[in-house]
């Protein structure tokens, strides 16, 4: 085992933090935000920097990198609060097709992923099934020359400014995947903000047709690559989160410096110093669960793989609440307000623990795997 | 000891839900069920409704007006009013200045402003966080000069809670700048609605703005708007803090938010099945009630010690924070996928909610953030430790 970054992946990520620390300031999170739509010249940012392609395989025009450089970039992504649909799009997507045996699909999509031509988002989710993954109302039928696709899904994290859709239905009572170009006919999106300033979107298909070629996979397969495509966003997910703990867990350092009460600064009072004693350590512990996630990432045995990607989640989302809650308390009344960068750190980290499957989804999940 | 409440008390208990049921109006109690924002109007309207039935200072001796009701009764109240869905009452003007003038003010003072605050005919605000000085207090910087027969104040006061709304406020400031910290204070009644007075709105992590920053400039105030002493406010302020944390437990808003708790849990699916049943979420709802049964006694044992409440208030303020902030957290949770949307305009009962889920949805997140406040107004959990090992401890 080797810790330190390789000078590629130095280099990359040094790159990634001057990006953010120059474009991803907070009066640029915050006006990108209002505008609510996906920003396309900060969207190329990170392209030309091989977010994009990072997963795509070399065949493709990627860079085939691994688990390990994913979650160096994104690390920096969350230092730099990054709100792009990088982890919808550029992991979960990407890993996805990349691993799936429909070439005509890999061809189109993933090349056009790694040039920055196009976004794509995963919808998997259904109402009133919280965080489970397998379809039950959205329904795909044979036609003569294609699939007729009918259904509803929701929170579909990063669906508008998305070119095409990974959907996942019933097809004669087993799980398939499509890939539904955005702008089909009967595609309905239905876009809105969520409470850490990114956008999520309910999607209806009503009577959509689709071509032979769009089905992705079907059945075991199907299921399989969705899991996979999953565990490697709660993967990314987890590692932005950490970086958005490391940089956090700065700046109220540094706060602490300068403000001043009862004659000294605030950082010489010992309870506060045990405070930010204890953020450090959870930030560190949930690195280190971070890599044993990314490690997982490349075990042979899918339920050994998504058990340790739960048990990262569960871990990182822990660290999470207490690092974003920890902030506040010690910015005390300012931490309270919108005017800080602190409280839309804490909004991401809270965040967190409600996408790909909460706490008590992924405990769940970490007991049926165990056995 | 006996642990059993007493006929009368039982009695009382009835009485106080009758009155609730009888004449909290209905879109009230929707507001404070489905968290949204209250606005002036609404804290007015069950004021006045109060105050019309003789109620509108439940923690007032009868002398000045009030119900003269006994700590436990006072508890009693605020509970059953809580969980019937009634705005909480505004402690401005009932347990801050109020209490100081009916024990430092004189007579004139009270004979003016107590039948005022009973009626709502002023909005109170409470001047005394500053920009440079939260839990350090004592180092404000507000000057106020006498000139003549009045007071010209210069300063900036922050996180002045509904100060948008008040017509009044107890101020904090320093008049005599020679002396050291706390000597040098005094408390003055500043008329809101005069030139050089400048109220910003702070909007906070849940998209409300009911903190503001308060500038003064040049901003008169007579001296008969001195309260008690000159260069004594120091005492009042220490005085009137005891009164805001004996009710600080927040237990009344507790017992509401264990019942949306657990009617969230009812009504939220997951697979075909209602998030009640979920071993997970139903542990951590009994263990929470479980909690809240122990606050509410805690709260009790403090109120029914006739002593001063003192320190032990700071008991209940840590341990009511956490249990508030752990209520939300916990509703949250459980709202789940529901609470992903989210934008401040669907906190208010007239908005159109633009989000997939019930209408309840934005106002999880919403208030998870916001009552983060709850470990740091008030003074910090933080300081109320402090004064835990102390003045408890002794150590």
């Amino acid at each position: 085992m080797d810790f330190s970054y390789s000078e590629e992946q130095r280099m990359l990520t040094d790159s990634l933090r001057r990006l953010v620390t120059d474009r991803w300031t907070y009066a640029d999170r915050r006006a990108r935000q209002k505008a609510g739509v996906l920003d396309q010249a900060a969207w190329a940012n990170l392209v030309e920097l091989g977010v994009g392609g990072l997963l795509v395989p070399e065949e493709f025009g990627g860079f085939g990198e691994s688990p390990a450089t994913m979650l160096a970039v994104h690390h920096e992504l969350g230092r730099g609060l990054v709100s792009e649909p990088v982890i919808s799009s550029a992991v979960m997507a990407v890993t996805l097709l990349a691993n799936c045996s429909n070439q005509a699909l890999k061809e189109r999509w993933l090349t056009a992923h790694a040039e920055g031509d196009a976004v794509l988002a995963v919808a998997w989710q259904e109402e009133g099934e919280r965080y489970a993954s397998r379809p039950l109302c959205t329904r795909a039928s044979v036609t003569a020359d294609g699939f007729i696709l009918d259904g509803r899904k929701v929170q579909v994290w990063h669906a508008a400014g998305s070119q095409a859709l990974i959907v996942s239905a019933v097809l004669d009572g087993e799980t398939a995947l499509f890939l539904v170009p955005a702008d089909c006919a009967g595609v309905t999106i239905a876009d809105y903000p969520t409470f850490d300033g990114s956008r999520a979107s309910t999607v209806a298909f009503e009577r959509v047709v689709l071509s032979t070629d769009s089905l992705i996979a079907r059945g075991a397969q199907a299921q399989s690559l969705l899991t996979l495509a999953l565990d490697f966003g709660i993967t990314a997910m987890c590692a932005h989160a950490c970086g958005a703990m490391e940089y956090l867990t700065e700046s109220t350092i540094q706060y602490l410096k300068t403000r001043k009460q009862f004659g000294q600064p605030l950082a010489a009072f010992q309870v506060l110093q045990h405070r930010l004693a204890d953020m450090l350590t959870q930030q560190e512990m949930a690195i280190s669960s971070t890599y044993v996630a990314t490690v997982g990432l490349a075990e042979q045995d899918a339920a050994r793989r998504s058990r340790l990607v739960s048990m990262t989640k569960v871990e990182v989302s822990c660290a999470a609440r207490f690092v974003g809650e920890s902030a506040v308390q010690l910015h005390g009344g300012m931490g309270m307000t919108d005017e800080l960068e602190v409280g839309d750190y804490f909004k991401r980290l809270t965040f967190i623990d409600m996408l790909l499957g909460d706490t008590n989804f992924h405990l769940q999940r970490i007991q049926d795997l165990g056995n | 000891m006996d642990l059993t409440w007493s006929a009368q008390e039982h009695a009382f208990r009835e009485e106080v839900r009758t009155f609730l049921s009888a004449n909290l109006p209905a879109e009230l109690r929707a507001k404070s069920f489905a968290h949204y924002r209250l606005e002036r109007k609404d804290y007015m309207q069950w004021h006045r409704i109060l105050a019309d039935n003789g109620w509108g200072a439940p923690s007032w001796p009868k002398e000045f007006g009030g119900t003269g009701w006994n700590p436990l009764e006072r508890l009693i109240f605020e509970i059953e009013s809580f969980k019937a869905g009634a705005p909480r009452l505004l402690p401005f003007g009932l347990s801050m200045i109020g209490p100081v003038l009916m024990k430092f003010g004189n007579q004139k003072q009270k004979d003016y402003y107590l039948p005022r605050i009973i009626n709502m005919d002023d909005w109170w605000c409470q001047g005394y966080s500053e920009p440079g000085s939260g839990s350090d207090l004592a180092s404000l910087k507000t000057r106020a000069e006498r000139v003549g027969d009045k007071y010209i104040i210069n300063g900036q006061k922050t996180w002045t809670t509904l100060a948008h709304y008040a017509d009044w406020m107890f101020c904090l400031v320093r008049t005599d700048p020679a002396a050291k910290a706390q000597r040098g204070i005094s408390m003055v009644l500043i008329d809101m609605k005069q030139p050089g007075v400048t109220v910003r709105p702070i909007r906070t992590l849940d998209g409300g703005a009911d903190v503001n920053e308060v500038w003064l400039e040049n901003v008169e105030a007579p001296i008969e708007n001195l309260v008690g002493e000159e260069n004594n406010g120091w005492t009042y302020a220490k005085y009137l803090l005891g009164h805001e944390r004996s009710g600080i437990a927040g237990i009344g808003h507790c017992h509401r938010e264990l019942a949306i708790l657990k009617s969230l849990a009812e009504r939220t699916m997951a697979s075909g099945e209602s998030l009640s049943l979920d071993s997970r979420v139903r542990d951590s709802i009994n263990r929470i009630e479980a909690q809240v049964l122990a606050l509410e006694m805690m709260v009790l044992r403090v109120a029914a010690d006739s002593s001063d409440p003192g320190p032990k208030a700071s008991i209940l303020k840590i341990r009511g924070s956490e249990l508030q902030m752990e209520l939300a957290r916990l509703q949250l949770q459980v709202a789940g996928v529901d609470a992903w949307p989210y934008d401040p305009d669907w906190m208010h009962a007239q908005a159109e909610f633009h989000g997939p889920g019930a209408d309840y949805s934005p106002a999880a997140a919403a208030a998870y953030f916001d009552m983060r406040k709850t470990a740091i107004y008030g003074g910090t959990n933080e300081v109320q430790k402090g004064i835990i090992a102390k003045q408890i401890i002794g150590v």
